[in-house]
């Protein structure tokens, strides 16, 4: 008996299986629509919006609205049922994490693990700001060295923008950078 | 034959590249030791020239491998397991020569062999330049190296073949092994043939050809820049010329990176079927890692080589640029996180992070070892807050800053919260989005000021006279987006910023150009020529920055412009989209390539005000010897200045084809994308060029001008006093 | 915090001291290997071990033995089973999808298996939905009959206990609530049976 492995097992979904099974679900999706409440149209873009911002559960950092396996389609399917049944974009993300976990959204929606991702890298990034603003404005106000500071305010300030084409001379010929 | 030749070479590479470490550390060890005598001198040579021959040996060695493994692939040698696992008899032979890096095993040793031919380039071509240097810097390439061809022979082996065991039980009667067990003879050449399996499909493409080749040249180069430093900092030369050694390899390698990150852009784009070029994968961003820091350090190695500052930093730079290599490769290759492009999981994952551990820490250690003693002090300090190195330093902020984010996106928080929390997430394009525009708007605006700040003092109102004419450009540029039809506020201060920035760079080349010419009364290009010939890194520079900001543009336009739709056609209805339709033409289903895929293909017509402007063949293809991943979706595209019309077929009616399903992407400036890529190519040729490698005319000239200039500079800073 | 948080802010403050101490540089001759050093030093160490553990979890493969790890089942008809609560009775635990080809072939086998010691009461049979969809599991377990407990694996939580790595596989855990044994592919109704008995027997 062929054993597939897991990343592979949802891509080789077979095809045959895929329209059999997309059969099947046609005759259970025409039976629930008898005696439930009228179905609202649906469009594939309303499928894929969502479809878009959730993964696929067994494949790897793949959105399901780009997805190809037949698993895949079959999840599309679902979220298709949820709207056409009248749940928000919201209730069917949560359905999903609460069936799959919270590696089918990207970003979690668990709310310490939310706040965890989104918050730590801007966190960082404000700390990092700070300590080169920091840097700069401490080492800008040194004035231990004065003759350094001399030398390069005589470089940068004297030459005056006018002279422009005197400073691209004198970069080109020695200044290299 | 074959797999014997590779076997051996491989082998003996492992030996050479020990044996120059070994004579490397000998030869610095006695020149230390022995101090100037003339005797010793020679011998403390004899023994580095050694070292030196040895790594261009080990060079030719791992040649001699590839090429043996890759002779095996030409000539369908389906016992070599590799050969047998990445191609079959029905594939063509181009694709064929690339499975040399079509899987783990052939990659490694490829990649191997591309680490070895910069350690050998290296050695050779700075070898006068970098005398003192070469000892040390022979010995951490080589240990690299070495590193890597272990993996090959051991963990890896590329050319282990299959054998089967006379007389063993059915089940442990087929074994893989290098070198022939005993008792074993080799399987029936027909039966490999009929079951090899193929090159993964999605590797079928021409970008995919040539895309992992440069990204490996441009991971692997940093080992020498790494290699410059580590020298620098164990042999205690901390002058500047680790960096005039490191600084060019860290170009050259920053050029492969970004050809390799937009080639593999171009691919997901054709082949993955998605209407995006960039998907924020994990895989994707590892080697986005390198690429920021090491952006970050050939801005700040700038400030080391004209102010002699942020020594320590520029230390740390360069080598977590290489760690981001290893670690990239090591998270990639382990499976440590999961990802379309990642490789079968494979054991070489707790030998590689040793490796980086180590790799990591001991460079860590040597520079503040350096730096507790004093040697690695600044000379100069902050000109102003407003001067080129405060701004270089919120670059250098900037850049790290993305570092953090696309790495805590990506490995961080999902191991974190996996061995803290128990549970698996994905931190998705969703964060990328949220996190990373900010830093991204801020790159930009440096990129707009700094180049017109100059070293040591700026002030204020003379930053705002050099910025009024750029951003009065930017102004009219951004009126024109307007009169075009944009109108999203967002997408316009986007556009703003970044258009400044390009501005910016292209004014300041202007400048230089006219003022060349009047000064010198030559025609344009001539002048445009010589700037680049005189001062390549600077002009080079800003012909980069203009590539970024032509990318830029591409990004934001494709990005918050998209527009998709999905829809079930019959044959001959259309569908509607932002201005054109799509009408269905015919379904071609079956068709059977040269390869054995089964292609399906949908004929349609792209229209816009009724007028025909396309035809186009988007497809499915479908693998049937492949197992696994199986089929495979090509767009049809048509590309326009304003857009690319993107349609995929999604689905179709299997039994009289008679509707089909398309998605059709619109993505709007997506081509600014590619074609600021090649200015940013072109740019960094720029930089990278040596100066001396000039026409003799150019040469002739620059030789008579130079004359000219200097005394006028020097002139003028008189008169200034 | 975290140990990456804390690393990471390390790391920056690191950065700062760096800097801040290169420009101090002149005025001090020599300095001592600082706190930020060590600090920095601590953090790369701290970083690889982060790293180490989720390499080695990530290698963590399906137990064989030892006591298998607990969950509560919900199953498609609205019960909840916890597998602690079964102890003195050998389960037999299936991870299956609707959308595999191999769970197609054994389903039978297991149905079968089932159907030898239903009655006993000595064995429990449960079958874990993995990463699949409501509807098709149904339609999978009407089209074969199945008539043992199944359940969604809710947030994949049982799959990554388990470590599994595809469907199908199964685990048969023994009246102790040890593992008995762990098959990796698919089963026959024979097969199965063996070890079942061996479980009641043991």
């Amino acid at each position: 008996m062929q054993k597939m492995p897991m990343p592979l097992t949802a891509a080789a979904a077979l095809i045959v299986l895929f329209f059999v099974l997309h059969g099947l679900t046609t005759q259970v999706a025409v039976a629930q629509d008898t005696g439930t409440p009228p179905v609202i149209p649906v469009t594939d873009d309303q499928v894929n919006a969502i479809a878009k911002t959730l993964y696929c559960p067994v494949c790897e950092n793949i959105t399901l609205d780009t997805c190809g396996t037949a698993a895949c389609a079959d999840w599309r399917y679902e979220i298709r049922l949820q709207l056409e049944a009248g749940r928000t974009t919201e209730e069917i993300r949560e359905d999903f994490v609460r069936r799959f976990g919270d590696r089918v959204v990207g970003t979690p929606l668990d709310p310490v693990l939310r706040a965890l991702s989104l918050a730590l890298p801007y966190a960082a990034a404000v700390l990092g700001l700070a300590a080169a603003v920091f840097v700069v404005v401490r080492l800008t106000r040194r004035t231990d060295n004065p003759a350094t500071r001399l030398a390069a305010s005589a470089v940068a300030e004297t030459a005056p923008r006018t002279d422009y084409a005197d400073q691209i001379e004198r970069d080109l010929a020695g200044d290299r950078l | 034959m074959l797999a014997e030749i590779g076997v051996f070479t491989t082998a003996f590479a492992l030996l050479t590249a020990l044996y120059a470490i070994g004579a490397a550390l000998w030869g610095e060890r006695r020149a230390r030791a022995g101090g100037r005598e003339a005797g010793r001198e020679a011998g403390r040579e004899a023994f580095t020239v050694s070292a030196r021959n040895a790594v261009i040996l080990t060079f030719l060695l791992l040649l001699t491998g590839s090429g043996s493994l890759m002779v095996a692939l030409y000539t369908e040698e389906y016992q070599i397991a590799y050969v047998w696992s990445v191609t079959n008899p029905q594939m063509p032979m181009f694709y064929r020569l690339t499975a040399l890096w079509g899987s783990q095993a052939g990659s490694l040793l490829f990649w191997t062999l591309l680490m070895s031919a910069f350690s050998a380039a290296a050695v050779t071509l700075n070898w006068r330049s970098q005398r003192r240097l070469m000892p040390y810097a022979i010995v951490y390439m080589m240990a690299a190296v070495a590193f890597f061809v272990a993996l090959v022979l051991f963990v890896e082996n590329p050319f282990d073949r299959w054998w089967i065991l006379e007389g063993a039980p059915v089940d442990s009667a087929v074994v893989k092994a290098a070198l022939i067990p005993a008792g074993a003879v080799a399987p029936s050449a027909a039966r490999l043939a009929e079951t090899a399996n193929g090159l993964n499909p999605m590797l079928r493409h021409f970008g995919m050809a040539i895309h992992p080749p440069m990204l490996y040249l441009g991971f692997v180069g940093f080992v020498i820049p790494f290699a410059f430093a580590m020298s620098a900092l164990a042999s205690g030369d901390l002058s500047s010329n680790w960096i005039k050694a490191s600084r060019r390899w860290a170009l050259i390698a920053w050029l492969f990176l970004s050809l390799g990150l937009i080639l593999g852009g171009r691919w997901a784009y054709d082949v993955l079927g998605w209407g995006g070029y960039w998907g924020w994968d994990p895989v994707e961003n590892a080697a986005f890692l390198p690429w920021l820091v090491g952006t970050a350090l050939l801005h700040s190695i700038m400030i080391q080589e004209k102010r002699g500052m942020l020594k320590t930093w520029n230390m740390f730079l360069v080598i977590f640029t290489f760690s981001a290599v290893i670690f990239g490769t090591f998270a990639t290759r382990s499976g440590l996180v999961d990802s379309v492009h990642s490789f079968a999981r494979s054991e070489i994952g707790f030998p590689m992070f040793g490796f980086w551990f180590l790799l990591t820490l001991s460079a860590v250690a040597l520079i503040l070892w350096r730096r507790s003693r004093g040697e690695l002090r600044d000379e100069r300090h902050f000109g102003g807050i407003l001067s080129r190195e405060s701004l270089f330093v919120l670059n250098n902020f900037v850049f790290v800053a993305l570092t953090i984010a696309v790495f805590w996106g990506s490995f961080g928080a999902p191991i974190v919260s996996e061995l803290v929390m128990n549970t698996n997430i994905t931190l998705g394009a969703e964060y990328f989005k949220s996190v990373t525009p900010p830093l991204f708007i801020l790159m930009y605006i440096l990129m707009g000021v700094a180049p017109l700040s100059a070293w040591g003092v700026a002030s204020m109102p003379r930053l705002g006279r050099a910025l009024l004419l750029p951003a009065l450009l930017t102004l009219a540029t951004l009126a024109l987006f307007v009169a075009g039809g944009t109108t999203h506020l967002g997408a316009l201060f986007g556009y703003g910023i970044v258009l400044l920035a390009g501005w910016v760079a292209l004014i300041e080349t202007v400048r230089g150009m006219l003022a060349r010419q009047k000064a010198h009364r030559e025609p344009v290009y001539v002048s445009l020529l010589s700037l680049f010939a005189r001062n390549p890194r600077r002009y080079g520079g800003y012909l980069i920055h203009l590539g970024i900001t032509v990318i830029g543009i591409g990004v934001i336009g494709s990005t918050l412009f998209q527009q998709e739709t999905q829809q079930t056609l019959s044959v001959g209805e259309s569908l509607n989209i932002g201005g054109y339709s799509l009408r269905f033409d015919e379904l071609m289903a079956g068709q059977i390539s040269d390869d054995g895929r089964l292609m399906d293909i949908a004929l349609v017509t792209v229209l816009r005000d009724g007028a025909e402007i396309a035809h186009l063949r988007p497809r499915r293809d479908f693998f049937p010897q492949t197992e696994g991943m199986n089929t495979m979706t090509i767009a049809g595209a048509h590309s326009t200045l304003e857009n690319d019309f993107y349609v995929l077929l999604v689905e179709w009616e299997p039994i009289n084809q008679n509707s089909a399903t398309f998605k059709v992407y619109i993505n709007p400036l997506i081509n600014l994308v590619w074609w600021g890529s090649i200015l940013l190519i072109f740019g960094t040729l720029a930089a990278g060029w040596k100066h001396e490698v000039l026409p003799a005319r150019m040469r002739q000239e620059m030789r008579a001008e130079e004359g000219a200039a200097v005394p006028t500079g020097r002139l003028a800073r008189k008169g200034a006093q | 915090m975290t140990t990456v948080e804390a690393q990471q802010r390390d790391l920056m403050l690191d950065q700062q001291e760096v800097l801040q101490e290169t420009a101090d540089a002149p005025a001090v001759k020599g300095r001592r290997f600082g706190v930020g050093s060590i600090v920095l030093l601590v953090g790369v160490i701290a970083a690889a071990a982060t790293f180490a553990l989720a390499l080695a979890r990530q290698g963590q493969t399906q137990p064989t033995q030892g006591i298998a790890p607990d969950f509560a089942l919900e199953t498609f008809s609205g019960e909840t089973v916890r597998l602690s609560d079964l102890r003195g009775k050998v389960v037999v635990i299936n991870f299956w999808a609707s959308w595999c080809g191999p769970c197609r072939d054994e389903a039978p086998h297991l149905q079968q298996a089932w159907e030898r010691y239903q009655n006993s009461g000595e064995v429990v049979f449960m079958g874990v939905a993995y990463a699949d969809n409501g509807p098709r599991s149904i339609a999978y377990l009407e089209e074969f009959g199945i008539t043992y407990l199944n359940g969604p694996d809710l947030g994949t939580r049982i799959s990554e206990a388990y470590h599994i790595q595809g469907v199908p596989e199964t685990f048969i855990v023994g009246r102790d609530g040890e593992i008995e044994q762990f098959i990796y592919a698919g089963v026959s109704a024979d097969s199965l049976s063996q070890i079942i008995d061996r479980a009641l027997a043991g």
